[in-house]
């Protein structure tokens, strides 16, 4: 038994006063003659039996009302059991450490059955918190994947202000956190309420495993709408054309979709945008868009999908960058791939003869595109220069071979490295652009490019690969002008411009998660893998079993009543001889 | 003068306010033998003595037709035994006597003084020879028992000469009165009876050994037979000091009981040993205390 208010439990101190007052009662009666004292004497020594018992029970009776009562003010209340009207408001139930997870990402804005999925896990989410009491333990973790402690009154408030966010919840770690949190808590009772559709794709494979923590989770939707999103949507180098990739829940066919185009300087917000293309395509196809011949600068464009029951991944913007052409001079180090790459560039009008850029094994007088030289001898010779210059990084010595990893240079990714030079650099690992066995390969300090390798064959696979022209493109027009490719983020979509002085250099795209275009569901098998111990309930079943292992029941009616009797009991005996 | 009205049947209190108790008995005497239209005591004697004039409550067998007839006039004979009566009083004048449960009523001695007189002057109407002894602890007063004139104011005078007593201890002056009591008479005890019942019973049935009517007069406050008073109280006994802490409403109905038993008790005894008892409460009307006499 516990109870709510326990400091009405000094009240039982006030069990002493019937005592107590009988006490004092008796200390100073009133005095009165009376003849027939003998009479009264008679009377009291045959009734004294009688009387001591009366005296005793009256005693009892007034100490246990009091008692009583103390007791019912102090609302204590006892376990119940399951079952039998769990979802009536103000249940009352022991204190309870209470995580509710509730997923707001992008996909919790589909509308099933005429309705947000969102409105109804945020009414679950309501009537979870609206039940805890002041002995409660409350945390509410949304898509952000923090667990917000508070109020009951506060995390209401949040749960009523979430709305569908472009982040994704992955939500076993989710779960997992939420569970250990409420573990952590001191309480007779800990539970985890997951109220999420579940897709699939959110699960991942972790499992939540927590013990004496009750989990219970919102059982998936039976009905999944077919829905399409665009997943991605790049420029390649240069703007020579626009891929475009539909992801969405298998078997949903394909739809329209149209990319349009804004004028540099004019976002999706304002200027008239150009249609560049316009096609079909269903979830897990790519498709590439050509894009016009465009002018140097940043261009901003968006694709759009005909709307469906998920409204929030049907748009995505990308930018596109075009650089004025590099004018690029390679020495005659450099080898025949490199030269025969800027032939191609310089027909494609990608680049031009000039001394913009110097590819070769020295140092160029504006920006610099830095080879190993062919005689390890020059080596020093190459690295003083460096120096001089006041590049941070030089070449080291030879390092094992390995394919190359980069996050900005997606074309040559995987390719092979036979032979390379380490570089090691003063200050950490700033500037790297590309690695090779984890180690710098391809780094930029101000305007020197230095490249681990040599483009040459017996050197690294990369003047075999498809990507090496763009490759070259790459390091003449926009990685030795310092430009940082487009890159994507999960946000609210929105482009930000990176700017160093009065000029671009880069841009981060943000659109949502393109995993949550696919709204599949997990399978019961997926489910209980994810949550084995978890009990998982339709919104009724939730509803009964809702602080079912703390519940309580207020017994502080059934001590009135009991006072009540007592009050009856007590009068009747204090009158029965009266 | 006293009220016309029958005051032997007015709320004694009421009646004790109208003067002492001279004026009150005869006031109740009045009314009492104009109710009951005769003598309530009738001597024993046939021999006749003398005329007095007839008094209203005279037996009109007694009226002396001849005289009426002569003289228009009315007169009843009297015969000679019948001072034969000696009549004595004992008055019960110990502490507890002077209490009274209501300051409405009277105490039980006020009561008992008024019906004593009363009974005095009925007794010596009837030329009977009568007497009183009052005690507590002890005998305080015996005024022997004569018909002459005077004698009722005597004994109002005795009545109003003793004072409230200590303890009671009737059975010594029983004994004493049987002492006093030569001849055959009627010995009437006025007490609350609050003493040792078997002593007093012995010396009562003594009494009645020696050929006299016994009549015991119970007085009780009505105050004495149902208990009442504040939630809780110290009881304490005037004649004793002692005393007891009680709660009245959870021992009024063992008290009731306890009284209704004692009285019963007093009844049942003295029944058996010839005596008449009567339970008088002080907020009796006196005639009809009276009438019981009778």
């Amino acid at each position: 038994m516990t109870f709510l208010h326990p400091l009405a439990l000094l009240g039982l101190a006030a069990a002493a006063l019937p005592a107590l007052l009988h006490l004092l009662e008796r200390r100073t009666p009133p005095e009165a003659e009376f003849p027939p004292l003998r009479y009264l004497r008679d009377a009291e020594r045959q009734s004294a039996r009688r009387l001591r018992l009366r005296h005793l029970l009256l005693l009892i009776l007034r100490t246990a009302l009091v008692a009583v009562i103390v007791l019912a003010a102090a609302r204590p209340i006892v376990p119940t059991g399951r079952g039998g009207g769990g979802g009536r408001s103000g249940a009352v139930h022991a204190p309870t450490a209470l995580a509710v997870v509730l997923d707001n990402s992008l996909s919790a804005g589909a509308v099933v059955d005429g309705r947000p999925v969102l409105d109804r896990l945020k009414a679950l989410a309501r009537a979870s918190l609206a039940q805890a009491t002041a002995g409660d333990r409350l945390w509410l973790v949304l898509a952000d994947g923090v667990a917000r402690a508070g109020s009951r009154e506060a995390l209401l408030a949040s749960a009523d202000g979430a709305t569908a966010t472009p982040q994704r919840l992955e939500v076993v770690p989710a779960v997992e956190r939420a569970a250990r949190l409420v573990a952590a808590e001191p309480l007779p009772a800990r539970e985890v309420h997951v109220l999420s559709d579940l897709q699939r794709t959110a699960l991942g494979t972790g499992t939540v495993d927590v013990p004496d923590v009750a989990l219970l989770v919102l059982a998936p939707p039976e009905r999944v709408p077919a829905n399409r999103g665009v997943a991605a949507a790049r420029a390649g180098e240069g703007g020579l054309g626009l891929t475009i990739a539909v992801s969405g829940t298998p078997g949903a066919g394909a739809a329209p979709l149209v990319a349009r185009l804004h004028a540099p300087g004019n976002g999706p917000a304002g200027g008239r945008a150009r249609e560049v293309g316009r096609t079909l395509a269903a979830p897990g196809q790519s498709v590439t868009l050509p894009l016009p011949p465009l002018a140097p600068g940043w261009w901003m464009g968006e694709v759009w999908l005909d709307a469906d029951e998920l409204r929030g991944d049907d748009r995505r913007l990308f930018v596109v960058r075009v650089a004025p052409p590099a004018s690029v001079a390679a020495d005659a180090g450099v080898g025949p791939f490199v030269a025969a790459a800027l032939a191609v560039l310089r027909v494609a009008k990608r680049v031009t003869t000039g001394g913009g850029v110097s590819i070769g094994e020295r140092l160029g007088a504006a920006h610099s595109v830095v080879l190993p030289p062919g005689d390890p001898a020059l080596l020093g010779q190459v690295n003083r220069a460096l120096s001089a210059r006041g590049v941070r990084w030089h070449f080291g010595a030879p390092g094992p071979p390995g394919t190359i990893a980069s996050a900005d240079l997606a074309m040559v990714r995987g390719v092979q490295v036979n032979r390379r030079y380490r570089l090691e650099g003063t200050e950490g690992d700033s500037g790297v652009v590309a690695t090779v066995s984890g180690e710098p390969w391809l780094v930029r300090d101000g305007g020197v490019v230095l490249v681990g390798s040599r483009l040459d064959t017996t050197w690294t696979a990369l003047p075999a690969a498809p990507g090496f022209v763009p490759f070259v493109d790459a390091l003449a027009n926009r990685i030795a002008r310092g430009e940082a490719l487009v890159a994507e983020a999960v946000g609210v979509p929105r482009v930000q411009f990176v700017t160093r002085g009065a000029d671009t250099v880069g841009a981060t795209v943000f659109g949502p998660d393109p995993r949550e275009s696919d709204l599949t569901p997990g399978t019961p098998d997926e489910l209980h893998r994810s949550f084995p111990g978890a009990r998982v309930l339709d919104e009724a079943g939730l509803a009964a079993e809702r602080f079912a292992g703390a519940r309580r029941a207020d017994v502080s009616g059934l001590l009135l009543g009991f006072a009540l009797l007592l009050a009856a009991i007590e009068l009747a005996v204090a009158s029965m001889s009266r | 003068m006293v009220d016309s009205r029958r005051l032997d049947l007015l709320d004694p209190a009421e009646v004790a306010r109208l003067g002492g108790i001279e004026i009150v008995a005869q006031g109740v005497v009045e009314g009492f033998l104009a109710g009951i239209h005769r003598s309530p005591f009738r001597g024993f004697s046939v021999e006749f003595t003398e005329h007095r004039a007839y008094q209203p409550g005279d037996e009109l067998r007694y009226l002396d037709w001849k005289i009426l007839a002569r003289a228009d006039r009315l007169f009843v004979k009297q015969f000679e035994e019948e001072t034969n009566l000696r009549a004595m009083i004992l008055l019960d004048a110990s502490r507890s006597m002077a209490w009274r449960g209501d300051p409405a009523r009277l105490t039980k001695r006020g009561y008992a003084d008024r019906l004593v007189a009363a009974l005095a002057l009925i007794l010596l109407r009837q030329r009977d020879a009568t007497g009183l002894m009052t005690f507590d602890e002890a005998v305080r007063q015996v005024i022997p028992a004569r018909v002459k004139a005077g004698q009722w104011t005597r004994l109002v005078r005795g009545l109003i000469d003793t004072p409230d007593g200590l303890g009671t201890a009737a059975e010594a002056a029983l004994r004493q009165l049987a002492g006093l009591l030569a001849r055959r008479g009627l010995v009437v005890l006025v007490s609350d009876l609050l003493l040792d019942r078997e002593l007093a019973l012995t010396a009562l049935r003594y009494l009645r050994h020696r050929g006299h009517q016994v009549i015991v007069l119970h007085v009780m406050d009505p105050a004495e037979l149902d208990l009442a008073g504040p939630p809780e109280v110290r009881f304490r006994d005037p004649e004793s000091a002692a005393s007891v802490v009680v709660r009245p409403r959870e021992l009024a109905g063992a008290y009731a009981a306890t009284v209704r038993r004692e009285i019963a008790g007093w009844r049942t005894a003295c029944r058996r040993h010839g005596v008449a008892y009567h339970h008088i409460r002080t907020d009796m009307p006196f005639g009809m205390a009276l009438r019981l006499l009778a």
